[in-house]
């Protein structure tokens, strides 16, 4: 359990670290507006809009693996358990 | 409790001797009277505890290590390689998040116009909290209902009085319990400070909670008693299902008060 553990907690934080470089250069309206939630500023370049679309999957991956393997996997052995 | 730890074979393990950890109180309960409980809280706090025991000690039994009494790891290389390690990491991402994402550099400060709202920094609005006590100022009969000292004296004073509370605290308690179930008094005083630290910071900002003003300072001051109410209840009914000489090895070199 404790592997699991530490296996969502290297995702949580090396996807959300990743996550919020690209979304501090990309979606970063100002110090005293939005925040890496910006919007998607248009006109990008090519490696702007790899950084956009690189950014949209480390958020799903982010939120995805830590719940895979905090509370789907988890789940799953104490099913096959019980 | 036995004086030695004795395996099966009659060996005596090196972690043995007394545990020099004594139950706080005469009414702790003994272990066949823990054994008893069979339900609830104390119950389930019983089994988490006995289960790790347990694990620990398969572990143990099972492998091949031979514990010394050490008082230590040497320096070199065991803690420089650990110490190294964290040290290159933490300096890595300061430059990692420095190189990324430079600070905002904002405009000059403009000295001639003060902003809408002031506040310290945020691990300091504890303080700025208790210069908000006035209601708490009590305005005496004997001056005719004008008050000792005026509001903004009374929130300075007051700081006087919590760091006076925290710095009495080691003093009345040694800290040596390991587990905030060991202590349910002293843990939940804990709990209390914390959640205090909590609202009257909340005080401090009263202006942007969307809160009745009188509503928050009456529970600045009340949720820090509930929380440590609940959190002695519950810790004290843990209590009856925890084993005082749990983890000895890893405390032996810090005897009770």
């Amino acid at each position: 359990m404790a592997d699991e553990f530490a296996k969502g907690l290297g995702i949580l934080t090396g996807g959300g670290l990743v996550w919020m470089v690209l979304s501090g250069w990309y979606t970063n309206e100002g110090f005293e507006s939005t925040q890496l939630f910006g919007e998607i500023p248009s006109g990008l370049g090519t490696y702007g809009q790899a950084a956009i679309v690189l950014r949209d999957a480390l958020f799903w991956f982010t939120i995805i693996g830590v719940l895979v393997f905090w509370v789907v996997i988890p789940a799953f052995q104490q099913l096959r358990e019980a | 409790m036995t004086d030695e730890q004795q395996t099966d074979s009659g060996e005596a393990q090196t972690d043995g001797g007394g545990t020099g950890i004594v139950p706080p109180d005469d009414e702790t309960p003994t272990w066949s009277e823990r054994k008893a409980r069979t339900q609830g809280l104390s119950r389930l706090t019983y089994e988490y505890f006995e289960r790790s025991r347990r694990e620990d000690q398969d572990l143990r039994q099972e492998s091949s290590y031979v514990e010394r009494d050490v008082l230590a790891f040497p320096t070199w290389p065991h803690e420089m390689i650990r110490n190294l390690s964290l040290t290159s990491f933490f300096v890595g991402m300061i430059i990692f998040l420095s190189a990324t994402l430079p600070p905002h550099l904002g405009p000059p400060a403009d000295p001639s116009s003060t902003p809408a709202i002031i506040l310290p920094d945020w691990y300091l609005y504890w303080s700025f909290g208790l210069l908000k006590l006035g209601p708490l100022n009590p305005d005496l009969a004997i001056l005719g209902g004008d008050k000792l000292m005026a509001d903004r004296t009374y929130g300075v004073l007051a700081n006087g009085v919590i760091v006076g509370a925290i710095a009495v605290v080691p003093f009345l308690n040694k800290g040596s319990a390991r587990r905030p179930v060991e202590q349910p008094f002293w843990a939940s005083v804990g709990v209390g400070g914390v959640v205090f630290a909590l609202t009257i910071s909340v005080l401090a900002v009263q202006n942007l909670v969307p809160m009745d003003t009188n509503l928050l300072f009456d529970l600045t001051f009340l949720l820090p008693i509930v929380a440590g109410t609940i959190s002695y209840a519950l810790l004290k009914s843990m209590q009856e299902g925890y084993m005082y000489d749990l983890n000895r090895r890893y405390y032996r070199l810090r005897p009770p008060k």
